[in-house]
């Protein structure tokens, strides 16, 4: 079966501009070659700290950065055409839920011309039915229907997500990628939007890819995760596995590095110093300035993502994996 | 044990065009001398208000301090001249910043402004203020402090700038640090870093009020907790007390919600309904909407802040309930 969205080799650079006449000396690799494949209904975690790539790497299957290099594919359709014509159809399959509920919705639009937008947009409600759609669509993320006629600074961070939610699910998307959805939010309304966003996923069969440097969050939500670092994967596989027995020592020290309630945190890793930029990322492994574990060979070699185990749906890409898997749990 | 700094009835509001808002409403605390206490709640309950106000840090107007004390070394910081609240902010009572960027000047170098706060408050030269900050960057755990400290805050990564925050907050060995989200802005493995040095601080003797959201944090960090929830303190005690007997509906509910990464649940717990308005809070308890075990009282009048244990406080009545009994 074809995964609904298979994403190859994918690179997204942004250009270093210089001097008068914007010269560019040089490129920021935002996402430097990622592999990734979400099945139909699948949630994808993408996880890793900020400039890893994982926004830019959401807004390249969004069509909203144009890709340098590699392939993306929506159940075999190229992603994305140059024509607005060809790109409609497939806007419908593709929506997206932004991180900022304050700047993603349009302050100067009530919230029936929010969440009907796109409907009508794509031609798949009258315009005359525009009330009634979205009084049931609101009803579906738990908002009172006497709310249409209002403005989107009425409403509390977590309301607007919920309108967000909205518009993203009117056009029955096949795929929703929530950058960072329910990172703006305080706990206790952060619960109630990841609730709404897993019963969402069971009645309308969606897959999203699930942006968030909260792991937590991930681990509650995902099925899978990718850790990323420095625009590449250091590690992918089942959620669970991941989280609870990372193999690569990026995740070992970003998942111990999580304060967490009760004393659940066995050992810490603290890492030295900052992330390298990724304008000028370092030779080899990407980690190897800041890895505990790193031997000579980490500097030249770049490490592939390879199974930890033969036929494992487990990749990582760390040179040093398999004598690393005796390290003990990070988790008590 | 006398405490290092005690907060009676603090109240604070904001002029508003819609009105007054209640940012913090008759708080009480103190803060004993090398304790760590963390200040917790949800946005907008008035934690960050509270702890600048206790240095007058607040715009005034439109804010204002409508009642209460806060005694520091036998004054009241609240009713002292500007000039003498001048000598404690930085020298005995320091604050850290959520975000560093805005806290330190974008004009001047790291080194002048490190500096610059040494001079003010010690009788000491250029020179040996110079090689008292390099001292401190070294401690934070800067690397190159030489050529940090010629740099612009621009040119640091938000890590970085908050080490020289904390290095400008402890240089000066004050008896009280407030930290206000100090790592709220910072990726998780950075933030490690950070909440390490911090409590490398304990060994120093500082006291350190910490505002947070982050319960994680709280729990690595301090001794004892306090939880406000619109505007007042709803319960207090220490670390272990308040996170396995939760005795506030509220702190129950936040706790519940925290997202753990060992158990996998099906369904998480959330708190329904919204915070009250802070331009009109009910006369009722606060809470009692959202509260699974409000009764016909919760719904008449405000509970007042018990005293359940030595240093345990929460304002529930069902707290008084049991109590009694």
């Amino acid at each position: 079966m074809t995964p609904l969205l298979q994403i190859h080799n994918l690179k997204t650079w942004f250009p270093i501009k210089r001097g008068v006449f914007s010269r560019t000396i040089g490129h920021v690799h935002a996402v430097d070659g990622v592999s990734l494949e979400i099945a139909r209904g699948e949630t994808v975690g993408l996880v890793g700290e900020s400039g890893c790539g994982k926004t830019t790497l959401g807004r390249t299957v969004m069509g909203m950065e144009p890709k340098k290099a590699g392939e993306i594919f929506l159940e075999g359709t190229p992603l994305w055409p140059a024509r607005h014509k060809d790109t409609l159809p497939l806007r419908r399959r593709v929506q997206m839920i932004f991180q900022d509920p304050y700047s993603s919705l349009n302050p100067r639009m009530t919230i029936q011309e929010i969440v009907t937008e796109g409907l009508l947009q794509q031609k798949l409600i009258h315009p005359q039915a525009r009330a009634e759609t979205a009084k049931s669509l609101l009803h579906e993320v738990g908002m009172e229907p006497s709310i249409l006629h209002r403005y989107p600074h009425e409403f509390s961070g977590g309301q607007r997500q919920r309108i967000s939610i909205a518009r993203a699910i009117s056009v029955r998307p096949e795929l929703v990628i929530c950058d960072e959805a329910v990172s703006a939010l305080d706990v206790s309304v952060r619960a109630q939007v990841l609730n709404l966003l897993i019963d969402l996923r069971a009645s309308h069969n969606l897959a999203y890819l699930f942006i968030s440097h909260d792991l937590g969050v991930i681990r509650h939500i995902a099925n899978r995760v990718v850790v990323m670092y420095l625009g590449v994967v250091a590690e992918t596989g089942p959620a669970s596995e991941v989280l609870d027995r990372p193999a690569h020592p990026y995740s070992r020290a970003l998942i111990s590095a999580i304060p967490v309630p009760f004393g659940e945190m066995r050992q810490r890793i603290i890492l030295h110093g900052d992330v390298p930029s990724s304008a000028n990322p370092p030779s080899g492994c990407r980690f190897h300035t800041r890895c505990p574990y790193a031997i000579a060979a980490c500097a030249e070699q770049i490490p592939p993502l390879e199974p930890i185990a033969p036929g494992s749906p487990r990749l990582v890409a760390c040179i040093r994996k398999h004598e690393l898997r005796s390290l003990p749990s990070i988790l008590a | 044990m006398s405490a290092l700094l005690d907060i009676r009835n603090l109240s604070v509001a904001f002029d508003t065009d819609d009105g007054l808002l209640t940012a913090a409403e008759n708080v009480s605390f103190s803060i004993n001398p090398g304790e760590v206490v963390g200040l917790v709640g949800e946005s907008g309950c008035g934690k960050s208000v509270t702890a600048l106000s206790l240095l007058r840090l607040i715009p005034m107007p439109p804010g204002k301090i409508l009642s209460g004390e806060v005694l520091f070394d036998n004054r009241d910081l609240l009713r002292l001249p500007a000039s003498e609240l001048r000598t404690i902010r930085g020298r005995r009572i320091s604050v850290i910043f959520q975000e560093p960027m805005s806290a330190l000047s974008p004009l001047h170098r790291i080194g002048a402004q490190l500096v610059e706060t040494l001079q003010l408050h010690l009788d000491i030269d250029h020179q040996a203020a110079w090689n008292n900050a390099l001292d401190w960057l070294k401690k934070v755990g800067i690397p190159d402090p030489k050529e940090r400290m010629r740099d612009y805050p621009y040119q640091l990564s938000g890590g970085m700038l908050q080490r020289v925050m904390i290095a400008m907050a402890l240089m000066l060995e004050p008896a009280l640090i407030i930290a206000d989200e100090p790592t709220t802005a910072l990726d998780v493995t950075i933030q490690a870093q950070v909440l390490e040095l911090l409590r490398g601080m304990k060994t120093r003797e500082s006291s350190l009020l910490l505002i947070t959201h982050d319960l994680g944090v709280v729990w690595e960090m301090c001794d004892r907790v306090m939880v406000m929830y619109a505007a007042k303190i709803v319960e207090e005690g220490s670390r272990d007390e308040l996170f396995n007997h939760p005795a506030h509906p509220y702190t129950q509910a936040l706790l519940d919600s925290v997202i753990s990464l060992t158990s996998r649940t099906k369904r998480l717990s959330s708190i329904d309904g919204q915070v009250p308005s802070p331009l009109a809070y009910p006369a009722e308890c606060r809470f009692a909407a959202r509260c699974k075990y409000a009764f016909d009282r919760c719904r008449r009048e405000l509970p007042p802040l018990y005293d359940i244990a030595p240093g345990r406080r929460c304002a529930c009545f069902l707290s008084e309930i049991s109590n009694q009994t």
